[in-house]
Parts: C-alpha cells; sequence; structure tokens
C-alpha cells in the first residue's frame, strides 16, 4: 500500500474507534434501575382509658363528683357517701367501666390506698373495701374476639360468695381471693390476657371492656371520713 | 462497523432513571428518608417509616419519593418488590403499605413535550394513597394501591419520549420527573419490624407517536 491508501484506512478505523469510545462513556451514564428501600417498626403498644359513665347504687349522700367518659383519660372521683348504718342498704356500690387497647399481651394492674380519719380498728381499711373486676368483654369491629383474657379478682365482691360476716368478730368480710382492696397495696396483677386489637387505627374506639367494681358494706364503723385512691397500670411484658 | 457503533451509542443512552430530587417524610416517629438530592445521581432511597403502631399518633407516615426519567424513544417504567413476609395476618402486610404515583412534570428546556400521547400513570396506583385511604369492613386501613399491587414486573407508567436531544451525561433539565408515593397509617400492627426493597425499572415501551 501506498502512504495515501493507508492514510485513508487509518482514518476509517479511527472514527468508529472513537464512537466505541462515545458509546462506552454514554453507558456508563445511563441506569435502567433504582431502588427504595424500606423498614418501618412496630413496638408494643397498650392504653387505657374510660368505657362510660359510673353506676353508683347503694349509697346515702353520695355520688358521682368526676364521671368518666368513654374513650377519654379515666379520672374519676366518687363520693360513696354514708358507710355507717344509717345507710341501710345492704351495699355501696360503684362499678366504673375501663376500656384497654393493646397490640400485645397485656396485663392490667392496680395499687390501692386507703386512708381514713379513725384512730382504731373500726375505722375503714382496706380490707372493708371490697374489689373486683367483672366479665371481660372483646366485642366490635377491630377487636381480637378470639382473645382469652384471665381475671385474678374474684368478680363482683357484693356476691354472695365473695364475703361473709365473720363468725367471731362480726364484722363483714370479702373473704374471696383479691376481692378487697388489702391485696392491692402494692400494684397487684387484676386482668391479663391476649393482645387485644387487630391491625385496625387508633381512631378505632372498640376495645376491650370490664367493669371494676368497688363496694362497702355499711356497718358501725368509726366515724370519721375516709379516702380511696386507686391506681390502674395497663402493661405489655 | 459504523451502523453497529451507531446502534450501540443510541442503545447505551435510550433510557435512564435517577434520583428526581430530594426525598421527604411527614408524620413519622423516628423515622427518616435519606436519597441524593440530584437529579444527576442515580434513585438509591432508603425509607425508615419509623414507628408504625398507635404510639405514633399521626394519621399517616407518608413519604415522597422523586423519580427522574429520561428516555428517546417511547418508554415504560415498572417497579418489582422483594421482601414483606409476614405470617401473622396481623403484622405489617404489603396491602398495608400505601403506593401510588403522580405529579408528572418536566425537567426543564431540554424536556421533550409531546403533543399526540400523554405520559400515563397506570390504575390503581395513578393516585396520592394518603389521600385515598379508606376503612375497611374489618376496621383495617386500605388504599386504593398498595404494595400488595405489585406482582413481579408491574408497570405503573409508561408515554412517549421525554428528552428532546441525546445527551452523554444527565442533565438537570433532559427528562421528566414524577412521585412515588408512600404511606403507612399506623394501627395496632402485631411487634416487629418490616423490610422490603422496590426496584424501578425503565425500559421500553408501548410505540406511541410525539
Amino acid at each position: 500500500m501506498n502512504t495515501k491508501t493507508t492514510r485513508v484506512i487509518t482514518r476509517a478505523l479511527l472514527f468508529p474507534t472513537l464512537l466505541l469510545v462515545f458509546a462506552a462513556s454514554a453507558s456508563a451514564q445511563a441506569q435502567l434501575t433504582g431502588t427504595v428501600n424500606m423498614s418501618a417498626t412496630v413496638s408494643k403498644f397498650v392504653e387505657i382509658y374510660s368505657g362510660g359513665a359510673i353506676t353508683l347504687t347503694g349509697n346515702s349522700g353520695g355520688g358521682v363528683g368526676t364521671d368518666g367518659v368513654a374513650n377519654s383519660p379515666l379520672a374519676a372521683a366518687i363520693n360513696l357517701g354514708e358507710l355507717g348504718p344509717s345507710n341501710t342498704n345492704s351495699f355501696v356500690k360503684a362499678s366504673v367501666p375501663l376500656k384497654l387497647r393493646s397490640n400485645a399481651n397485656y396485663v392490667l394492674s392496680m395499687n390501692a390506698t386507703v386512708a381514713s380519719t379513725g384512730s382504731t380498728s373500726d375505722k375503714v381499711g382496706s380490707a372493708d373495701v371490697g374489689f373486683g373486676l367483672g366479665t371481660a368483654v372483646r366485642a366490635g369491629t377491630g377487636v381480637n374476639t378470639g382473645g382469652a383474657d384471665t381475671n385474678a379478682t374474684s368478680g363482683d365482691p357484693t356476691l354472695a360468695g365473695n364475703g361473709a360476716v365473720n363468725g367471731v368478730s362480726g364484722r363483714y368480710e370479702y373473704t374471696a381471693a383479691n376481692s378487697n382492696l388489702s391485696a392491692f397495696s402494692s400494684s397487684t396483677t387484676a386482668l391479663s390476657g391476649v393482645r387485644i386489637m387487630n391491625a385496625v387505627p387508633r381512631t378505632n374506639t372498640n376495645g376491650l371492656a370490664v367493669p371494676a367494681i368497688f363496694s362497702v358494706k355499711p356497718q358501725f364503723y368509726e366515724d370519721g371520713s375516709t379516702t380511696v385512691s386507686v391506681t390502674f397500670t395497663v402493661s405489655a411484658p | 462497523m459504523l451502523m453497529v457503533c451507531a446502534v450501540n451509542s443510541i442503545s447505551a443512552q435510550t433510557f435512564d432513571i435517577s434520583s428526581g430530587g430530594q426525598p421527604t417524610i411527614t408524620g413519622a416517629l423516628g423515622g427518616s428518608v435519606t436519597g441524593s438530592a440530584s437529579v444527576q445521581n442515580d434513585l438509591v432511597v432508603t425509607i425508615n417509616f419509623g414507628e408504625v403502631s398507635p404510639a405514633n399518633t399521626n394519621s399517616v407516615v407518608k413519604v415522597v419519593v422523586p423519580v427522574a426519567v429520561r428516555s428517546l424513544l417511547p418508554y415504560r417504567v415498572s417497579v418489582s418488590l422483594a421482601g414483606l413476609g409476614n405470617a401473622n395476618p396481623q403484622g405489617l402486610q404489603s396491602s398495608d403499605i400505601g403506593f401510588g404515583v403522580a405529579n408528572m412534570r418536566a425537567m426543564g428546556n431540554q424536556s421533550q413535550i409531546c403533543t399526540q400521547s400523554s405520559h400515563i400513570f397506570y390504575p390503581p396506583f395513578n393516585n396520592d394513597p394518603a389521600s385515598t385511604a379508606t376503612i375497611a369492613a374489618s376496621g383495617r386501613v386500605a388504599y386504593q394501591s398498595s404494595l400488595s399491587n405489585i406482582a413481579g414486573a408491574t408497570v405503573i407508567l409508561s408515554g412517549p419520549r421525554l428528552q428532546k436531544t441525546p445527551n452523554l451525561t444527565r442533565q438537570q433539565t433532559d427528562g421528566y420527573i414524577f412521585d412515588a408515593i408512600f404511606t403507612i397509617t399506623p394501627q395496632y400492627f402485631a411487634t416487629g419490624t418490616t423490610s422490603a426493597t422496590l426496584t424501578f425499572t425503565i425500559s421500553a415501551g408501548p410505540i406511541v407517536p410525539c
């Protein structure tokens, strides 16, 4: 080949070679896929609210000062009224509806203090205030209705089987297990169970409904005033 | 040889997908989203929705991921999903993560404006899941479209060419951007952690005129 022919061939090869380089450059920039990685966390969650209005029966001069409002924080105040023999009802009884919700197994604990102004053992004491949880009901859309609950109390403290007059002292006593506030002088389990709610948003107002029942049998207590303070705590162990 | 080189050159830059801008997250409790704010960088986004139990009192956790697409030919965008296998039906499922696409917009003066064909978001994904969420009979939140609507490579978008001229590198004004929107409504999900990966792919789409 002469010099002229060689130059033509060289140019003919150089041009596509440059194109190849160009193509490689473009290929390095273009991307046909992109990724979005996602993660989320669900932690244990439990809550307790008022289940609605409080029912007070058998009272003399008592009343509900701060009533329960369904799905609102529980902060009730009850005046049980006269607990001496002038109250001729068999029991002063207050039923406080509770509502619990959880996405995990739960434990409802209670802690109570009873303080009376009297100075003798005849004053109203923690053992004189009956307590129990009624039937726990799981109902409504979004509730895990198949879940089981264990009531650690003996239920309605006014039931005949839960108390009796002491044959020696003559004082009425709540004798069943966890049937009066002396059993709850420290935080003690009252109810436990499996997850309450299915996967529904918090705007769903259903849940597990259970009444907390308190009672006092009017007796010849030492005169004075009594203050009972009860705190419910729900947790997910 | 010249012909082969030319074909290779066009093919290599005909389709491209990248970040469309800074992703954003709202309504999160302990969550975050990371990704490049530059439309010239690859689409690599990491979303942490954070806490999605009722402890998060916001009505919804919403993440908007801008996605940029470029093409010299009609295109389609598909998505595929990996992960999210939760055996507990009360746990976070793919149907609990709303997913939609919306808001197609030109990047700039190098974007191709086609008058004979539209860019089409495919149903059911053509929505903002934060706006279309409803409560199902079970009480659980349901979306018009969610990650459960993704089966294999599922097409979510197609349309005519996206850029006027080939460019050796990504420009800031030579394609289109759309928003990929993800939502989770905090609920009483069963406890645990969940992860998944969504892959967006751009490829040749239905032949449509520009």
